[in-house]
Formats: structure tokens, C-alpha cells, sequence
């Protein structure tokens, strides 16, 4: 198989073996991409959470991000996410979520990386006057209207006069 | 009373009997007796909350009951959980944060003043004037025994470097090749010239390659998955650390401050579990070792010596974009490996965590990778760092060290160039320490 250098399809070749004076192989315009994400659990300040082609290696992740971001990396961790195969469809055929690689890169010199809030909380303040705010209050009384009353200490209505 | 006729075989054999039975129905001062009641404690084996105090109870008594060092620490490390591997030379970025909150340790750039270079011995009969800072008390080392040293450093250097003909070693086994062994030369020929000059070294024991580990519990946590899921745990560590020497004396080495006195800087926290840094979980023997068994009479320590591996060496993290971890490498190597010798000791002694220590363990290590030397003191104030011991502890352990300093520049044409004097100094200063009462 003939590996292109110039238009790297790496997803369907290896890279090729290094001999001793073999020239450094020099990859322009890659296929990789990555995906930044925000951690599932909490990480250390100088980590940054990537999902990444199931292909990539740390050493890939490492020049890409210098090389083409020129962000220094200190330290890089993947690991692969199995997904799950035992959901079945309308016709009982098994269907796999697809597995996907996650990178953990920690930055250099200290430096540190929060993933941004996207969908920011927004305070339901309703306006006083308005007629959602009388609808609101308006189920609100209906609601401790239909409630028991709490000195029967949960006891049903059907006991008693 | 009349006796009854009805009942002549009575009469004949138990007629004592009978007596006494009349006795006891005359009226007498009535016995008082107080009701006897066993304690009042929860059981030991029921499903509830106090009855598992009780157990822990029960256990700490078993512990603290013990009355040899061996036994102590079997119960202590009888019971194998999976536990985080604390390993002082690591790969991991900004480990000297992470393991001095792991040991509850305080680190103060430079030394103590007593280490330092420059110590000053007043003698207060004569009124002597102390030496120059950044000289060597001439009233413990002369200059001819300075510059033996000097000669023997340098020495020691040629020989790995330049006069014996060494292959090129395999990858990443150039520390093993040239420098180890120039470092054990360097240790026992600095020890034997300076025994003269204090006598806890010719009572010492050095060690090349001794195994020390030690074994501890610090912060809780609730098992998440399991058939123990739900309980609260609290989270084992252990250090397995290979120096490439150590000095180990009968005696132990004077505090550098007070046991009581508080220090102003704090100790890192960091809110993250252990595998964020990431460390990782093993099961297997709990061990703590000083490098000796509890009956050998050395059994504190003075001085460690810690190689640095290949794959942490200057050149590669600079390389790697790591300059800055250089020296966050080395203290954390010897926050960790200097932790683990003096708890070690500590525990030796009998201490563990709900028994404190009565006074402080100290120790000493000097970090290198063949030209670059740090030197680190140790000062071990508290073992109670779980959480049940660790609520009303003020105690920190302190931990001094100083930057990388480098021995030598180069070896040129069969001289080795710029010798550094400070370090050498600062390394004799390090193994004349001794007891003041020495």
C-alpha cells in the first residue's frame, strides 16, 4: 500500500518503520481532529479533557497540539471509553454505541485551563404583576390546598368521621 | 421447739443441719450487699454503629497493649487493602504539592541554620570568634583535610570519567554506568576521613541499596462500587524507595526546632483523590523497613543518598518542556523518600498513629544526579495524620532543602574543572552532624 505523505490518511495505514538513516517523517495536513470536552469528574486545574480518533497515540497529540496550536505540553494520558453493545432496536438487532478514545493533557509552567460554562443557569425571576406570576401563585395555593393536614401525621382521610 | 417424732432419721445425720436451719431464722443485722452490674458498653458483634466503635476500640487497646515493636506492627499492617503506591523519583507533574499533603509536610527553602554552610560554633568560655560565612569551622576541619577531600572528589570523578575505559553503556543506563559507583566511592571515602572527627560515624552502618518502605493511612473516603460499597475508608499509601546508599547510627540526631514550636508557612491542600495525579492502587504486603530489622542497634538515621534515574535526568525534561519540574522532581523525591525513613524510625520505636511522637525524628538525604547535588533535611514532628488523629493535631513536619547546586563543570583533558567548594562543604557539614552531647 502506498502511504502518501502529503494527504496523511492515517486511518487506513500504519505509520511506517523507522530504520536507522531513514530521513524524519514529516506529516502536512493530517486527518486527525480533536475534540475539546468538559470532564465528566473533576480534574486538577492543568488539565485539558480531548476526545480524540481511536488512532491518535500521545506522541500524535503531543506534536499536534505544538506544532500546529503551538501550546506547550507537559504531560499526555489516553485512555479508550467502550461503549455499550447490548441495546436492541425495533428489529432485536443489537446496535453499538461507537467506542471513543479520551486524551488528558496537563499543561506546563503552572498554567491552567476551565472548561467555559456554555449553558449558563438562568434565574426565573418572574415579574411582579405579570400574569405568569398570578398563574404561578395561583397553582402554588391550589397545591397547598389539595395537601393533607399535617397534624394527621400522613394518616389517610378514609380513617376518622 | 419441740421436735417432731415423725422424723428420727433426721435426728441422726443431719442434725448440724437442722441446726443451722434454726439459726438462720433469728433476727440479725440484715447483710447489705451493692448490686453488681457488668458495664454498660454496646456489643461487639451486633450490625450497628457503635457496636463498630467498639471493635475499632477494642483494636486500638489490642495495638496499644502490645508491648513488642514486632507485634505492633504486625497488628498494624496485618490486613492487606488495596492502597496507593507513592513512588518518590516519579514522572508525575507537580508531585511536591500532592505528597506534602499526603505526609502533612511544610517545605522551607534553604536549611536549617545549623546545617547550613558558615555554621557557627561560638565557644562561649573563650569567646571565639565564629568562622566567615561560607567557611568551614576550622576548629572541626583543617585545610589539609579540606583539600584531601577536595582531592579525593576529584579523584573519584576521573576515575568513572576518564581513567578506567568504560563501553558505551545500553539506553538509559548511563547513571548506573558512570555515576553510581562514583557516588559509593564518594560516600565511603568522605565518611572514613571524616570518622576521625565525629564518633557517631564510626558507630554508623552504611548501607549501599537498602530498601525502605513505610506504610500509612491519611484522609477518608467512601468506596464507591463493590460488595464494600458505601463504607467510609480511609486511604492507605505506601513508599517501596531504593536510596543508592544511607547512613543509619545508633543515636538518634539533634531537632532543628522544637517540637512544640509552630511554624507560619502551611501545608498544600489539595481536594482531589490520589488517582487525579495520577497515582494508581495495588494490593500486596504492608511493609515498613529502615533498612534494617527492629533488633539492630542502628536503628536511626543520619544521612540518605538518592540517585536520580535516567529517565528523570536534566536533559530529557528540559527537552520535554519541563525545565520547571527539575527541582519540583528533586523535592519531592526527598519529601517522600525522607517521610518514609523517618516514619519509619518512628515507628521502630513504638510510635504509630493514635500514640505521637514524644520528640522529633530527624534526617538527612542529599539528592543527585552525578553533578548536581540538593541537599534536604527532614524533621519529623507528627504521625497522626488520619482523620480521627488529625483533628486537634497543630503539628506540621518540616522538610528544608536547598536549590540544585552543580559539584563540577566539566572533566576536561583529565582534570575536572571548576570544583565546587560550597558543595563540598555543605556535604561535610551534612555528615559531621552528630548529638550535642557527642
Amino acid at each position: 500500500m502506498v502511504i502518501d505523505l502529503k494527504c496523511a490518511c492515517l486511518y487506513l495505514s500504519r505509520y511506517p518503520l523507522y530504520q536507522l538513516g531513514n530521513p524524519q517523517l514529516r506529516i502536512f495536513r493530517t486527518n486527525f481532529f480533536m475534540t475539546l470536552v468538559k470532564p465528566g469528574k473533576e480534574q486538577p486545574p492543568d488539565t485539558v479533557q480531548f476526545r480524540i480518533p481511536m488512532e491518535m497515540t500521545k506522541c500524535d497529540i503531543k506534536n499536534y497540539l505544538e506544532k500546529i496550536y503551538s501550546v506547550p505540553v507537559g504531560a499526555v494520558r489516553t485512555r479508550i471509553q467502550y461503549c455499550t453493545n447490548k441495546k436492541r432496536n425495533h428489529l432485536n438487532q443489537r446496535v453499538k454505541r461507537p467506542d471513543y478514545k479520551v486524551a488528558y493533557v496537563q499543561l506546563v509552567q503552572q498554567q491552567t485551563f476551565q472548561f467555559p460554562e456554555i449553558f449558563p443557569q438562568k434565574d426565573t425571576a418572574l415579574e411582579p404583576g405579570s400574569v405568569e406570576e398570578m398563574q404561578d401563585q395561583f397553582m402554588q395555593d391550589e397545591q397547598q390546598r389539595q395537601k393533607a393536614d399535617p397534624r394527621r401525621g400522613g394518616v389517610t382521610e378514609w380513617f376518622g368521621l | 421447739m419441740a421436735a417432731p417424732s415423725r422424723l428420727p432419721l433426721l435426728q441422726f445425720c443431719s442434725t448440724r443441719v437442722f441446726l443451722l436451719r434454726c439459726t438462720q431464722g433469728f433476727h440479725g443485722e440484715p447483710v447489705v450487699r451493692e448490686p453488681a452490674y457488668p458495664p454498660v458498653i454496646p456489643s461487639r458483634t451486633a450490625k450497628s454503629k457503635s457496636a463498630k466503635k467498639r471493635r475499632e476500640e477494642d483494636y486500638y487497646n489490642q495495638v496499644r497493649a502490645a508491648s513488642l515493636v514486632q507485634d505492633k506492627l504486625r497488628l498494624l499492617t496485618r490486613l492487606q487493602r488495596k492502597k496507593y503506591v507513592v513512588y518518590p523519583q516519579t514522572f508525575t507533574l507537580n508531585a511536591d504539592r500532592w505528597y506534602q499533603h499526603f505526609t502533612k509536610t511544610v517545605f522551607l527553602p534553604g536549611l536549617p541554620g545549623k546545617c547550613s554552610v558558615g555554621r557557627q560554633v561560638v565557644d562561649k568560655e573563650n569567646g571565639k570568634v565564629p568562622p566567615a560565612a561560607g567557611g568551614v569551622d576550622p576548629t572541626v576541619l583543617d585545610e589539609n583535610t579540606f583539600s584531601e577531600l577536595r582531592s579525593l572528589v576529584g579523584n573519584g570523578i576521573l576515575q568513572e570519567n576518564f581513567y578506567l575505559k568504560k563501553r558505551r553503556p545500553f539506553l538509559q543506563k548511563e547513571q548506573e554506568h558512570f555515576v553510581a559507583p562514583f557516588l559509593s566511592n564518594l560516600v565511603s571515602s568522605v565518611t572514613s576521613s571524616l570518622a576521625k572527627y565525629n564518633p557517631l560515624l564510626k558507630m554508623s552502618s552504611l548501607d549501599f541499596n537498602p530498601e525502605v518502605s513505610f506504610y500509612w493511612m491519611r484522609g477518608e473516603r467512601t468506596v464507591p462500587r463493590g460488595h464494600r460499597r458505601g463504607r467510609v475508608d480511609p486511604i492507605r499509601f505506601q513508599i517501596n524507595d531504593q536510596p543508592h546508599c544511607q547512613i543509619r547510627v545508633p543515636e538518634q540526631l539533634e531537632e532543628f526546632l522544637p517540637l512544640q514550636e509552630s511554624v507560619s508557612a502551611e501545608v498544600p491542600v489539595v481536594h482531589f483523590e490520589p488517582n487525579r495525579l495520577p497515582m494508581f492502587q495495588r494490593q500486596y504486603d504492608n511493609n515498613i523497613f529502615i533498612g534494617s530489622k527492629v533488633t539492630d542497634p542502628c536503628s536511626y538515621g543520619h544521612t540518605q543518598f538518592h540517585l536520580v534515574h535516567d529517565r528523570f535526568k536534566r536533559g530529557r525534561l528540559i527537552k520535554g518542556n519541563l525545565a520547571d519540574q527539575v527541582e519540583v522532581r528533586l523535592r519531592a523525591n526527598a519529601i517522600a523518600s525522607l517521610f518514609a525513613w523517618t516514619g519509619a524510625q518512628a515507628m521502630y520505636q513504638g510510635f504509630w498513629s493514635h500514640e505521637d511522637l514524644t520528640r522529633p525524628f530527624v534526617s538527612q538525604a542529599v539528592v543527585t544526579d552525578g553533578q548536581y547535588f540538593s541537599f534536604f533535611c527532614y524533621q519529623l514532628n507528627t504521625l497522626a495524620l488520619t482523620v480521627q488523629t488529625d483533628q486537634d493535631n497543630p503539628r506540621k513536619n518540616i522538610c528544608w532543602g536547598t536549590e540544585s547546586m552543580r559539584l563540577y563543570e566539566q572533566v576536561k583533558d583529565g582534570e575536572v574543572v571548576g570544583l565546587n567548594d560550597d558543595v563540598l562543604k555543605l556535604l561535610v557539614n551534612f555528615l559531621l552532624n552528630k548529638p550535642q552531647k557527642m
